[in-house]
C-alpha cells in the first residue's frame, strides 16, 4: 500500500496540495508512521480562492504550515468514525466540525471521495480550501 | 469573487434588517448601492489612506526602533528609513502589488509633514501647535485592541507564553545595557517593562496591518477616480479580494538594538494577517473601543458602561459623530487627519450640506462612518467566503447557514446606539 503523499500524487487531483505541503515542510510529517487523518482539498478548491491568497501563503511558509495542519488529524479515523463526534481537533490546534453525515460535509467543505485507505492514515477528499475560525 | 444570484431562493427573511440580508445575501454592502454612497466611501479613503501611511510608518518605528525609551519625545518622529520603508504593497519591488504608486511615503503626506497648515516651519513649532498627523489616533487604537484583547485569534495568548517572555526579556536586557537605574528597575518590577513590550507588540500588529490598507485605500480611490467602479457591490468586492490576497501575511515583531535584530513575535511563529491582526481590530476599533470623554459622559457605577468588555459598543459603527466629535479625543483627531486630505469632490458635497465648512468634521465623520459599515461588509463578506457557502450554492442548506451568518452579524447592530439605520438613508449626515 502506498503512504498518503503517495497516494496524493498518484491520484493527480492534488498538485497545488503537494507543492504547498512541500513549500510548507510538511512532506516528511505525511509520509511518516502517522497514523493521520488528512482532508485533502483538489486542486479546484485551491483555484477557487481570490488571487493572491494561495501565492501570499507560498510566501510565507509558516503560515501556509498553520493552513495545512488544519486539514490534518492525529489518527487514522473513517467516514464512519469521524460522524460520531461533533468535532475533531485539528493539528494546527482549531476544531473541525463535522457538519453533516449525510451527505458528509466537514466544516464548509463537501467531502466528495472518503475512506481512502493508505499506509498511515485515511485520506478524505474534499472540495473546499478549509480556514480556522 | 462576482456577484450571482441564489440558484434556490429562500423564504424572505424576518429579520430587522431584511432588507440588508437580502442586499449581503446578493453580495452587497450593508451601505444602500447609491452613487452618491460609493462617492463618499471612497472619497473617505483616500483621505483616510494618507495619514494612515504616517500611521503604519510611525507604529513599526515605535515599535522597533523608539521601543522602550523612557522619555520618547521624538517617537512621532520617525526617521527617513521608516518614511522610506518600502510597503510590501506597492512599489516596484513588491511581490505583490496591490497599488500601482510608490512603495515610499506617500507625496501628499510628504507635502503635509513638510507645510503643515502653518506654513513652512521647523518640524519641532508643528509638532508643538499639533499642526501635523495625529498619531495620539493610531495609539489609542493600539490601546484598543491591547485592552480588548480575547477577541479570537491567539496573538493574546503568546505574549502570555514562555517563548515571549524570554524574547522580551533578551530584548529589555539588550535595551538597557548599561544603564544600571532602568535594570534596577526591571529587577524590582519585572513585570512593568514586559507589559510595555507587550503593549509595543500591537504597534507592530496594527502597524502591519494598516500597511497593507493604506495601498488598498489608495487603489481604490485611483480606480474611482478613472470610474472603474460599478457600484458599492463592486468596492466590496476589491475590498474582499484585497483581504484574501493577504491573509496569510506573517505578523511579528522586530526590534532594532544596537545594530542587532531580536525577533521578540518571530514569523515562524505562525501569525497570520486575517486572525491575528485584521479581524481583532476590526472587532476592537469598530465595534468596542472604549466610551470616549466628550461632551457626553457616561457614569460606569449607573450602568451605563457594561460590565463585560465583549459589550461594549463605542466604536465608529455605533458613534453618534456629534458629541463624540469634540475635542482632543481620539476620533476627532482622525477626522482632523482627514480633512487635510479630502478630494475636491467631497469637499464640494460637504459645502452644499448642513452647515457647509462650519460642520465639516462632523460631515466627514458621517461619510467615515458609512465607509466603515461598507469595510464591516467586505469583512462579513470575507468570513462568509473563508467559513461558509458561495452566495449561488444551489444547496438550500448551505444558504440557510450562511442567512444565519448574515443576521446573527446584524444582531450586533439591533441595539439602539448603532447608526446601521441611519446610514439607510443618503440625508443622514
Amino acid at each position: 500500500m502506498a503512504n498518503i503523499i503517495e497516494t496524493a500524487k498518484g491520484a493527480g487531483l492534488f498538485s497545488t496540495l503537494l507543492t504547498a505541503v512541500e513549500v510548507a515542510s510538511l512532506t516528511a510529517a505525511l509520509e511518516s508512521p502517522g497514523p493521520f487523518t488528512v482532508f485533502a482539498p483538489v486542486d479546484a478548491a485551491f483555484a477557487a480562492l481570490p488571487p493572491g491568497t494561495v501565492q501570499t501563503l507560498v510566501d510565507n511558509p509558516p503560515q501556509l504550515a498553520c493552513i495545512l495542519k488544519f486539514h490534518v488529524l492525529s489518527g487514522a479515523y473513517s467516514r464512519s468514525e469521524l460522524v460520531e463526534q461533533a468535532s475533531w481537533e485539528s493539528l494546527e490546534g482549531a476544531a473541525i466540525p463535522i457538519r453533516c453525515a449525510e451527505p458528509f460535509e466537514v466544516k464548509n467543505a463537501s467531502v466528495l471521495s472518503a475512506d481512502i485507505v493508505c499506509d498511515n492514515g485515511i485520506v478524505h477528499v474534499i472540495n473546499r480550501v478549509m480556514l480556522p475560525g | 469573487m462576482t456577484v450571482t444570484t441564489p440558484a434556490t431562493a429562500l423564504p424572505p427573511s424576518t429579520h430587522p434588517f431584511a432588507e440588508v440580508v437580502e442586499r449581503l445575501e446578493a453580495g452587497g454592502s450593508m451601505l444602500p448601492d447609491t452613487p452618491e454612497n460609493l462617492m463618499q466611501i471612497i472619497g473617505i479613503y483616500k483621505a483616510y489612506a494618507v495619514p494612515m501611511d504616517f500611521y503604519w510608518r510611525d507604529l513599526l518605528y515605535i515599535a522597533e526602533r523608539v521601543f522602550l525609551d523612557p522619555l520618547p519625545a521624538f517617537k512621532y518622529f520617525p526617521s527617513q528609513e521608516y518614511l522610506d520603508l518600502p510597503n510590501s504593497y506597492a512599489g516596484d519591488a513588491s511581490k505583490l502589488r496591490i497599488w500601482r504608486g510608490p512603495a515610499t511615503a506617500h507625496p501628499e503626506l510628504l507635502a503635509f509633514m513638510d507645510k503643515g497648515e502653518a506654513g513652512k516651519l521647523p518640524k519641532l513649532l508643528h509638532h508643538l501647535w499639533h499642526d501635523r498627523i495625529n498619531m495620539e489616533f493610531a495609539e489609542a487604537c493600539t490601546d484598543a485592541m491591547f485592552w480588548h484583547q480575547g477577541m479570537g485569534g491567539r496573538f493574546y495568548d503568546y505574549l502570555e507564553s514562555d517563548a515571549y517572555k524570554a524574547n522580551a526579556e533578551r530584548a529589555i536586557l539588550a535595551y538597557f545595557k548599561g544603564n544600571p537605574l532602568m535594570l534596577g528597575l526591571h529587577k524590582l518590577f519585572p513585570e512593568m517593562f514586559l507589559e510595555q513590550v507587550r503593549k509595543l507588540s500591537y504597534y507592530a500588529n496594527l502597524g502591519l496591518f494598516w500597511e497593507v490598507m493604506a495601498p488598498v485605500f489608495f487603489e481604490m480611490s485611483d480606480i474611482y477616480d478613472e470610474g472603474g467602479f460599478s457600484g458599492v457591490p463592486a468596492a466590496i468586492d476589491f475590498l474582499v479580494n484585497g483581504i484574501f490576497a493577504v491573509a496569510g501575511r506573517p505578523i511579528y515583531h522586530h526590534v532594532y538594538i544596537g545594530g542587532e535584530c531580536i525577533e521578540i513575535i518571530p514569523k515562524p511563529a505562525g501569525f497570520t494577517w486575517l486572525y491575528e491582526a485584521a479581524l481583532p481590530y476590526v472587532e476592537a476599533v469598530f465595534y468596542r473601543t472604549a466610551p470616549f470623554r466628550g461632551t457626553k459622559s457616561y457614569n460606569a457605577q449607573a450602568g451605563q458602561v457594561p460590565s463585560q468588555q465583549a459589550d461594549f459598543h463605542y466604536g465608529i459603527l455605533y458613534a453618534d459623530v456629534f458629541p463624540v466629535g469634540s475635542a482632543g479625543i481620539p476620533p476627532t483627531l482622525l477626522m482632523q487627519d482627514m480633512l487635510h486630505f479630502l478630494p475636491p469632490y467631497l469637499v464640494d458635497l460637504y459645502r452644499n450640506h448642513k452647515r457647509g465648512e462650519d460642520d465639516i468634521l462632523v460631515q466627514l465623520g458621517i461619510t467615515f462612518q458609512r465607509s466603515m459599515y461598507n469595510v464591516t461588509s467586505a469583512v462579513i463578506q470575507a468570513l462568509r467566503c473563508a467559513l461558509l457557502f458561495p452566495l449561488d450554492d444551489p444547496d438550500p442548506e448551505h444558504l440557510k447557514a450562511n442567512r444565519a451568518f448574515f443576521e446573527a452579524q446584524l444582531d450586533r447592530f439591533l441595539r439602539p446606539e448603532a447608526r446601521l439605520r441611519d446610514v439607510q438613508t443618503q440625508d443622514y449626515r
